[in-house]
């Protein structure tokens, strides 16, 4: 099974090499033919003049064919740095690299809650159908998928950071405590709390109707009549049938665990990718933004093939072919 | 083929949920910050400097604050508006025979004993080095105002550099107080500065080195011990980095950081931010000026007469009243009016629609069926364009929608993304009307020819496409006056032309409310620069 396993994997990685290649091409042309560019950016400095403009155009090799640009930027993708960065001439996987490890940790660890008390939440909504309970988690999860993160992000500050006092307002750690794990934490709390609330919101919806779906079905019915207990037909015979569809779902949100959260990441200064791209997309920073895009896209590759895997391992209906 | 279970479901799914939790914080780790509050200072921005090569940089902003604490010009300038040597011995004069009486050569007397904080001597090599690199068309220096007149540059010993200009230009001074000085030991071996590896480590001669930085978080610096003005008087400056503003004054209201500088206080924030104790609200006056901007090619604004009554429609005072809670002083110039070139004649005119009125029938334009004004088949109908996001402005734009609204204009507001509407809609002069801050082009001096000068059509940045034969012929006197008081009577007499004919039609000049820990002294605004660390290397705890 496992060399079907590792061939199944070079598969899917063969057949994903035309994709990315699209992916790339109509991301590089959609970001070149859009209005704008990077050099609005000097027009704001009061010296600069139409001249040092096209002096400037030239120099950063924005004046090239799209295609020369193109395969230039090609060619640096297999060189490994992934392009130059327009403002600061640094390699783009570099910069990608020193945001990774601030958005793992957060969006990895929210997302975990996020999961574990969404689906705990969607099973007891399921299990208990139109009791308080269920009709509670379903207000709260419509009230905290209706109001902003940035709202949340604000007041929460507000309230434990300004007036309380209790937490730090933003980054990851207090200068001076830097690798100190509890620091860390203290800082994690905020935005952790914003993020998982508005996940658990919306996880807890999709477990509800995966879990739902499963146990109205005969063979629980079937269970429940050979006289088994209500938990263990929960756990042992719906559980693993309702988690399915949400493994895929995790697969597909796998990119996001990467890309981080724009929102939040600015409201609590957290140094994570979402900033990167925010910040790389005010300024047209083409090279950034395409690494950016191109990372996502692995990932988005690689979520959908964990989850296939992950699906395949646990449902025996499923081959993989 | 179909998989067989050969690992448990349940070991599987728990494993799974295990590993998620399973996080990386290693990398996370930087060297030690002081732990005494009184050994560093914070300093906060919203951005992060991305390019730490002074001359590299693309806007002045953020990137200022690496500038300012790791590199040296050959002068600053103060918060008077004088010049103050910095990595040249003296300031070169007509009096000390620096400058040669026709004012083309200048020659500068270099300080000795200055290092690189790598431990190499500053010699004038640098400085030519620095001029080459400027002019070097491979690289992307932001700017060659000035250094595009330097006809000869020569190294006359290791302390002494000499320069002669294709014409006497007296706002030379600017060019090399806001170009600082790279070593030429480090980058004259570069394959391409722009790529190179010093623009993320820089070494410079300034007051502090660069120690860390952490992406997305904040830079450590380190005091030069060895600086050629004195060591500074606090070990470490942290740059941290907020990039919301409001959560950035909580952080000042709280202590967690000491200054808040470069973005400012929300101006609806200033009164209580002015009654927090312990706390100094410093005015910082800004080289901006915010201006309507207006396309003179366009057929409805080729006459003068018609910008000037679109300009005095507009209620300007209200607008900084009610808009900027009247934080903002009203400028009938493109300086400010503390400005020690400001003409103080010159008369505010604003807001008077039945002149208004009366100066566009005059001109032609009379209201047609629909109530909007006609000339030879044009409607005065227009678009007005500014970043989009930016509240305060869109404020002021829909006052002036409605000030133009009443004598018979239509404007429409039209905003685009910053790097949509600053890019060739602007420089290839696009737009029908812009509002827009910007400060002089020259550093702080009153020459504003590559705005308004004919000969800055196109190659310049007179994106108005403003032209007057005067106007040009006082803007290249006034270049050439070395007198002060010459200077200050030619550049009025500009002010008062650009006032009467309205290329661009001033709105205020910029303020901002910085605030920083009242136990720190040095903390000073200085409206001649863009950079609010200016003279870090003074700062000092009490």
């Amino acid at each position: 099974m496992r060399s079907d396993l590792l061939g199944y994997v070079v598969r899917r990685i063969l057949h994903s090499i035309p994709l990315v290649f699209g992916v790339s091409v109509i991301g590089f042309g959609i970001m070149h033919l859009a209005p704008g560019g990077p050099l609005s950016v000097y027009t704001l400095n009061g010296s600069i003049t139409a001249a040092d403009i096209e002096r400037l155009r030239v120099s950063l090799g924005l004046d090239q064919p799209l295609h020369v640009q193109y395969f230039g930027w090609v060619k640096s993708m297999l060189e490994g740095s992934w392009g130059y960065t327009l403002f600061g001439g640094r390699p783009v996987l570099d910069v990608i690299l020193e945001r990774l490890p601030a958005t793992i940790l957060l969006m990895g660890t929210s997302t975990a809650l996020a999961v574990l008390i969404g689906t705990l939440l969607g099973v007891l909504g399921a299990v208990r159908r139109y009791s308080i309970f269920d009709y509670l988690a379903t207000t709260g999860a419509m009230l905290a998928l209706s109001f902003p993160t940035f709202w949340f992000g604000l007041m929460a500050i507000y309230i434990f950071a300004i007036e309380l006092r209790w937490l730090p307002s933003g980054g990851m750690y207090d200068f001076g405590e830097e690798g100190n794990v509890l620091n860390l934490l203290q800082h994690l709390i905020l935005p952790l709390l914003v993020l998982t609330l508005v996940l658990v919101a919306s996880w807890s919806r999709y477990a509800r109707s995966s879990f739902l779906e499963v146990i109205q079905q005969d063979y629980v019915r079937t269970a429940r009549s050979k006289g088994l207990s209500g938990s263990r037909v929960l756990w042992r015979h719906a559980f693993p049938n309702a988690v399915i569809p949400l493994i895929a779902l995790l697969g597909v949100q796998l990119p996001t665990l990467f890309s981080g959260a724009l929102v939040a990441e600015t409201i609590f200064s957290w140094p994570g990718m979402g900033r990167l791209f925010v910040d790389a997309l005010s300024m047209k920073e083409y090279s950034v933004l395409m690494g950016t895009v191109m990372f996502t896209a692995l990932l988005v590759i690689l979520g959908n093939l964990i989850a296939d895997i992950a699906i395949a391992l646990i449902d025996p209906r499923v081959k993989l072919s | 083929m179909t998989t067989k279970l050969t690992i448990n479901r349940r070991t599987l799914i728990k494993s799974a949920a295990a590993s998620s939790l399973i996080l990386p914080a290693t990398g996370l780790f930087r060297p030690a910050i002081a732990q005494s509050n009184r050994e560093r200072v914070i300093f906060t921005t919203n951005q992060e400097p991305v390019q730490f090569n002074p001359l590299l940089y693309a806007n002045g902003g953020t990137d200022t604050i690496v500038e300012a604490l790791v590199f040296d010009a050959l002068w600053d300038v103060d918060d008077q508006g004088n010049f103050i040597p910095n990595l040249a011995a003296e300031l070169p004069t007509r009096e000390n025979g620096g400058i040669s009486q026709d004012g083309r050569t200048w020659r500068v007397n270099l300080k000795r004993d200055v290092k690189w904080s790598d431990g190499q001597p500053f010699t004038a090599k640098d400085v030519e080095f620095t001029y080459q690199t400027i002019v070097n068309p491979k690289v992307a220096v932001r700017s060659r105002s000035g250094f595009e007149l330097i006809d000869t540059f020569k190294v006359v010993d290791d302390y002494t550099v000499e320069m002669t200009l294709t014409r006497p230009y007296v706002p030379f001074y600017w060019a090399w107080q806001s170009m600082h000085i790279v070593p030429h030991h480090l980058l004259s071996g570069e394959a391409d500065i722009n790529t190179s590896g010093f623009n993320t480590e820089p070494i410079g001669t300034g007051a502090y080195t660069l120690k860390s930085r952490t992406a997305g978080s904040h830079m450590v610096y380190e005091a030069n011990a060895g600086y050629h003005r004195g060591a500074p008087k606090i070990r470490q400056f942290i740059h941290k980095f907020v990039p919301d503003q409001l959560v950035a004054y909580g952080q000042m209201r709280t202590g967690e950081i000491d200054v808040f500088g470069l973005m400012g206080i929300p101006y609806d924030r200033w009164d209580e931010a002015k009654a927090l104790p312990n706390r100094n609200f410093v005015l910082a006056p800004q080289p901006y000026v915010q201006f309507i901007y207006f396309n003179t090619e366009k057929p409805q604004f080729t006459d003068p007469k018609v910008r000037k009554a679109l300009y005095i429609a507009c209620e300007m005072q209200k607008s900084i009243d009610d808009i900027n809670f009247g934080t903002t002083p009203r400028t009938l110039s493109y300086l400010h009016t503390s400005h020690w070139a400001y003409n103080n004649a010159l008369k505010e005119e604003t807001a008077n629609p039945q002149l208004a009125e009366k100066m566009l029938d005059e001109a032609g334009w009379r209201r047609g069926a629909d109530g909007i004004r006609e000339k030879d088949g044009v409607k005065m109908k227009f678009t007005m364009s500014t970043t989009a996001g930016a509240p305060p402005r869109q404020a002021s734009q829909q006052l002036f929608q409605q000030n133009w609204k009443q004598i018979g204009v239509e404007m429409e507001i039209k905003n685009m993304p910053g790097s949509v509407v600053w890019g060739e809609y602007t420089t290839k002069s696009q737009f029908d009307t812009l509002l827009v801050a910007w400060e002089p082009p020259v550093g702080m001096d009153p020459d504003y020819a590559s705005r308004c000068h004919s000969k800055a059509i196109g190659n310049g940045a007179n994106y108005t496409q403003y032209k007057n034969p005067e106007v040009d012929r006082l803007l290249d006197e006034g270049v050439t006056q070395t007198d002060v008081e010459q200077r200050k009577e030619t550049y009025g007499k500009v002010q008062q032309i650009l006032l009467d004919e309205v290329p661009f039609a001033p709105q205020f000049s910029v303020v901002q409310g910085n605030m920083s820990t009242s136990a720190l002294n040095g903390f000073k605004a200085n409206q001649y620069v863009t950079d609010a660390c200016w003279n870090v290397h003074e700062w000092a705890w009490a």
